[in-house]
């Protein structure tokens, strides 16, 4: 019987029951294995797509228009990357691009307030002095702020402080961006759309960052300027929480984040998400965005 | 017939035309084509030419051709002692398109042509085919219909016995067949196929009208609506064994008549999902070990002038007649484990000059690989997967494909894993999960996967290579399907405590 042409799948996959002997990994057994993967044949209709160019020097001979030796070469095409990071659309021709890209833009960011760092450790330094609400307790009573440059060890009780010691001895220009705080963002009610998406709870204005911070912070944030109106608007405390420890606890930011709601109206923008380095999250209960999440999308 | 070295850059210098100019028109009638293909109209005719014809000249202006017919016409219609030289001159003078559409607004035109067709004299009968080849390969839709009342003694002369005569009755039939249904319907009442049929295998010893009759019968195969009537009737009589026979090109006179036998049976194959009458003649068989030789000669730097004409419709056959093979009969119906070579081969000749016919390949190795532990094996024993990694990098559909050739291998054993891993398949995953094209990110997230739980030493192989920041980095991807396996392939898989210790012992 003869379907009309829009209904026939031009792809016919078949599965064939398994009739053969070797084994077979028991992959489905796992719970939630989100891979999909299985052999499949692939029939291809008369007016598939993959057809065309053989279909036509068919023709072209047909129509005694064939040559042998292609007048133009034709451009057999290389793959290009992409940076898939919620929020950016970067794409590059070759490989060593991306790398240069990722390990520039994405690789020290901090999760909460979404700042890129140059260095794994002023990335540390800063997570440690701007949501760590242990830190922000014991600075009370002992010298918690560190010096920047690597290998003098020194640390100071106040920021201020610290910040003279790299001007005096360290020879740091007097202008160096240690006053500038992050542009506040304002208190966005907007709450997202529930979306699978990667889901950083941004802590809009909790990160007065200092000192190194911003001069990557604003490269990061002209690309954010488009993202703003989806950022939800995380408080103080529950972007101190979402530092803490417990790996599960930071379930409650995102709790917090949805609970409100789901009626944003920009649906179709994508979220910005930011990669905490190994140093810091690995095996720690460091936010990872979506992972609070998980269990609560379908 | 035709011979390839013929059509070669028909004369440079026709009609004062340099070489880029001839370029610039192969390249749109190359747009023409695919805007023709996209509406599904793409059809071709054939001119026959005449023996003392090098290539198809139109060197008369219209309208004396026009007046040239007209005038012929009516002296044609009397009696007279001239007749043979004025049908030449008819069919001359009817290469012209306005011309051909003067000559059949004159009443009685076409009975007149159909009376010399029928009539005693050889010679005249000669000459008024050739006026209606002619008039068949006219671009004006409404002068073939005209031909209509010429077909059934067209198809009776099918099982004569001089070469040119038939050559001529099958080129014009197959000019006719693509015209419109109502042409189509009055040809297959005619039996137009077990004329095919009769033809073929009476003439089967000469090439030049099997040749013709693959033309005529592609012609007829790709219709629209060919699955529903005409495919069954093909598949009922005797045409797919002959089309078969044909297939192993003949050295001395050359590739012509299997690539139109092979084109036949592509479009018997592609039109249907279910070829059990093919499969049971032996076709799967037939065509891939006609490929593995064709690879090897390929491989050996013997490419013969069109031989992707060939090897294109082959490999279309093979990759389909696979998908409606029962697993049980791989083995018969396939034969030759050699096929991956042949295919590999194929994989590197043309990826450069036919990326298309690459593509295609791959394709077929995909449905070698897809169900065949035998096939799967013998990609790692003649050592052809390092190639084909090395294939990852290109786009449009070959990666894809290849990937999905190097899935079905994983997928087989956890020995196969192991070794696909070794070969360097982790190392080059680490590169397509950076890709643009998801189709590949999300096929190299479900390959790594299998990769990893085949063995705790690739799992390591891959922590050792960065694969970590890898996938941590894969978590904030946009896709949540990708995101969710690099998660589960973290949580379950990497993190556990040997990986975990050999990853920070090596830090």
């Amino acid at each position: 019987m003869q379907q009309p042409e829009s209904v026939r799948p031009l792809i016919t996959e078949r599965h064939h029951p398994t009739g053969d002997t070797h084994e077979r990994r028991p992959r489905e057994t796992e719970e939630g294995n989100p891979f999909t993967f299985s052999p499949q044949l692939i029939h291809l209709h008369k007016d598939h797509e993959l057809f065309e160019d053989g279909d036509i020097t068919r023709h072209m001979y047909l129509q005694d228009l064939y040559i042998s030796e292609a007048d133009d070469k034709p451009t057999l095409s290389v793959s290009e990357f992409a940076c898939h990071i919620s929020g950016c659309s970067a794409v590059f021709s070759t490989l060593e691009e991306y790398e240069h890209h990722y390990n520039s833009l994405h690789r020290h960011v901090c999760c909460s307030c979404r700042r890129s760092l140059p260095s794994a450790r002023l990335l540390d330094i800063h997570i440690q002095e701007w949501h760590d609400s242990l830190f922000a307790i014991l600075a009370q009573r002992q010298d918690m702020y560190q010096c920047l440059v690597e290998g003098c060890g020194q640390k100071f009780r106040t920021s201020k402080l610290r910040k003279d010691h790299l001007i005096r001895l360290h020879k740091y220009p007097p202008d160096f961006r240690f006053d500038k705080t992050k542009k506040d963002r304002g208190t966005r009610e907007t709450k997202r759309q529930q979306q699978k998406d990667t889901a950083m709870e941004v802590a809009d204005d909790v990160c007065e960052s200092e000192g190194v911070c911003e001069v990557m912070c604003d490269v990061l944030s002209n690309q954010l300027e488009h993202g703003e109106s989806m950022e939800t608007h995380v408080s103080q405390e529950e972007a101190r929480m979402a530092k803490s420890d417990s790996t599960e606890e930071h379930a409650d930011l995102s709790a917090a984040a949805h609970g409100a709601g789901n009626t944003s109206t920009e649906s179709t923008k994508p979220r910005y998400s930011y990669r905490v380095p190994t140093s810091v999250c690995f095996g720690h209960g460091s936010v990872r965005g979506f992972r609070g999440r998980r269990g609560r999308r379908k | 017939m035709w011979r390839l070295n013929k059509v070669r850059h028909k004369a440079a210098g026709r009609h004062g035309d340099s070489l880029e100019e001839l370029k610039l028109k192969r390249r749109e009638h190359e747009r023409a084509l695919r805007q023709a293909r996209r509406d599904r109209q793409l059809v071709s005719k054939r001119l026959l030419l005449n023996e003392d014809e090098d290539q198809p000249e139109v060197t008369m202006d219209t309208n004396s051709g026009e007046q040239d017919v007209v005038s012929l016409f009516h002296k044609l219609q009397q009696t007279g002692s001239e007749r043979e030289a004025r049908l030449k001159a008819l069919s001359k003078a009817l290469r012209d398109p306005s011309a051909q559409l003067a000559f059949i607004k004159q009443e009685n035109s076409m009975h007149l042509l159909v009376g010399f067709l029928t009539g005693s004299d050889a010679t005249c009968r000669l000459q008024a085919v050739r006026c209606l080849h002619e008039l068949s390969h006219s671009p004006h839709t409404n002068v073939a219909p005209a031909c209509l009342p010429a077909t059934p003694y067209l198809l009776t002369y099918l099982s004569g016995q001089s070469t040119k005569f038939t050559e001529l009755c099958l080129y014009t039939l197959g000019n006719l067949c693509p015209e419109s249904d109502v042409v189509k319907e009055k040809l297959l009442a005619q039996g137009i196929i077990p004329a095919l049929a009769n033809c073929i295998e009476n003439q089967r010893h000469n090439l030049a009208v099997v040749e013709a009759v693959g033309f005529t019968l592609s012609q007829l195969l790709q219709a629209k609506d060919a699955a529903e009537k005409i495919i069954p009737m093909v598949l009922a009589s005797s045409l797919p064994s002959h089309l078969l026979s044909v297939l192993t090109p003949d050295p001395d006179f050359g590739l012509a008549p299997a690539i139109e036998c092979a084109w036949c049976l592509h479009y018997l194959t592609c039109s249907t999902e279910d070829n059990r009458v093919l499969l049971a003649h032996g076709a799967l068989l037939k065509c891939s070990s006609l490929l593995v030789s064709l690879g090897a000669a390929v491989a050996e730097g013997n490419k013969e002038e069109g031989m992707e004409l060939l090897i294109c419709p082959l490999l279309r056959c093979v990759g389909n007649l696979l998908s409606s093979c029962p697993v049980e009969d791989l083995s018969t119906q396939v034969g030759d484990v050699h096929i991956v070579v042949a295919l590999c081969a194929l994989l590197q000749a043309y990826l450069q000059t036919q990326p298309a016919l690459a593509r295609e390949s791959a394709w077929v190795l995909n449905n070698l690989t897809a169900y065949s532990s035998a096939l799967c094996s013998a990609l790692l024993t003649f050592n052809l997967v390092p190639g084909l990694i090395q294939l990852l990098p290109f786009s449009q559909g070959i990666n894809t494909m290849i990937l999905r050739a190097l899935a079905n291998i994983a997928h087989k054993k956890k020995e196969f894993c192991v070794q696909l891993a070794h070969l360097g398949l982790l190392s080059a995953l680490c590169a397509t999960l950076k890709m643009a094209d998801q189709e590949m990110v999300i096929l190299s997230m479900d390959v790594l996967f299998m990769l990893v739980v085949s063995g705790p030493q690739v799992a390591e192989e891959f922590v050792r290579q960065g694969g970590l920041s890898l996938l941590e980095a894969i978590q904030y991807n946009s896709k949540g399907d990708i995101r969710r396996r690099a998660t589960h392939l973290l949580e379950h898989h990497l993190l556990s405590y040997s990986v975990v210790k050999t990853y920070l012992l090596n830090l």
